[in-house]
């Protein structure tokens, strides 16, 4: 374990916070599309995040040796949110059904800010953390000056 | 006789413990948002302490490993995560702190052996 591998772990922190942003944005933009992929409206997609070891070869090979580790994150996967769709009375909608309510998205879009906000700050963190460790790798240069 | 006496091995002891420490308190910012996650800390103070006590210390400190340890203090949030974030970035700036001044005592003690050996 090293210094090198907080730089790892921060990273693989700011591309986790990174693909949160890319998802939330990606909410909104679609929180009125009635017609996904499948035809269906749109469904919220959420990103479980899960510890993970940087897979670089370095710290695999450490790990191994020593039974210690750093521990990052990664997107374990991008799951759809599983809330019912908002139903809205709008009967001149092409999609609406007989009764004159449409599907609309399950998207919030006060969660999507408030998840944005979080991104934003999870993403800063990690900034912080990456500015910190190569601080203390420089100043760890000096002894060999 | 040896070069690096035992206040030198013990600095540069705490100098990979404080860069282990760093990596560690990454591993749990970057894990803020992980439900489930528990911080994860290296207590390399007690570990070193109790080498440099110990009655052969510059073998014990030579021979002193950390390995970071999950927290006990169990969950702070719904979803299971235990890092207050506020609590990483204050141990994260006192770390590093920590770790520049060791640094900063050991290069000046090599600085000592380089004039007695006439190199710098």
């Amino acid at each position: 374990m090293s210094l090198f591998d907080a730089i790892d772990t921060a990273a693989s922190g700011l591309s986790a916070e990174r693909m949160r942003m890319d998802v939330t944005a990606e909410n909104l933009a679609n929180a009125q599309t009635t017609r996904g992929a499948d035809g269906q409206p749109y469904r919220r997609k959420v990103v479980v995040l899960q510890e993970a070891v940087p897979s670089n070869f370095g710290s695999t090979l450490r790990g191994a040796m020593k039974g210690t580790n750093t521990t990052g994150v990664r997107v374990a996967e991008i799951a759809q949110d599983a809330t019912p769709n908002r139903l809205v009375y709008d009967p001149g909608h092409p999609d609406a059904d007989p009764r004159g309510y449409v599907s609309m998205p399950n998207v919030q879009p006060v969660t999507e800010m408030v998840d944005l906000i979080s991104a934003s700050r999870g993403y800063e963190a990690n900034v912080t953390v990456m500015q910190t460790s190569k601080q203390m790798f420089s100043k760890t240069l000096e002894i060999l000056r | 006789m040896n070069l690096f006496d035992t206040t030198q091995l013990g600095l540069q002891s705490a100098i990979s413990g404080a860069g282990m420490r760093q990596a560690t308190i990454a591993g749990n910012i970057s894990n803020a948002n992980t439900p489930g996650y528990q911080r994860k800390d290296v207590d390399f103070h007690t570990t070193l302490r109790a080498a440099l006590a110990s009655d052969a210390p510059m073998e014990a400190v030579k021979t002193a490993a950390f390995s970071p340890a999950t927290a006990t203090t169990g969950p702070m949030r719904a979803d299971g995560n235990g890092v207050d974030i506020d609590v990483e970035s204050a141990t994260m700036a006192a770390n590093a702190l920590e770790y520049e001044t060791l640094v900063s005592v050991a290069r000046g003690r090599t600085d000592v052996l380089r004039s007695a050996m006439g190199v710098a």
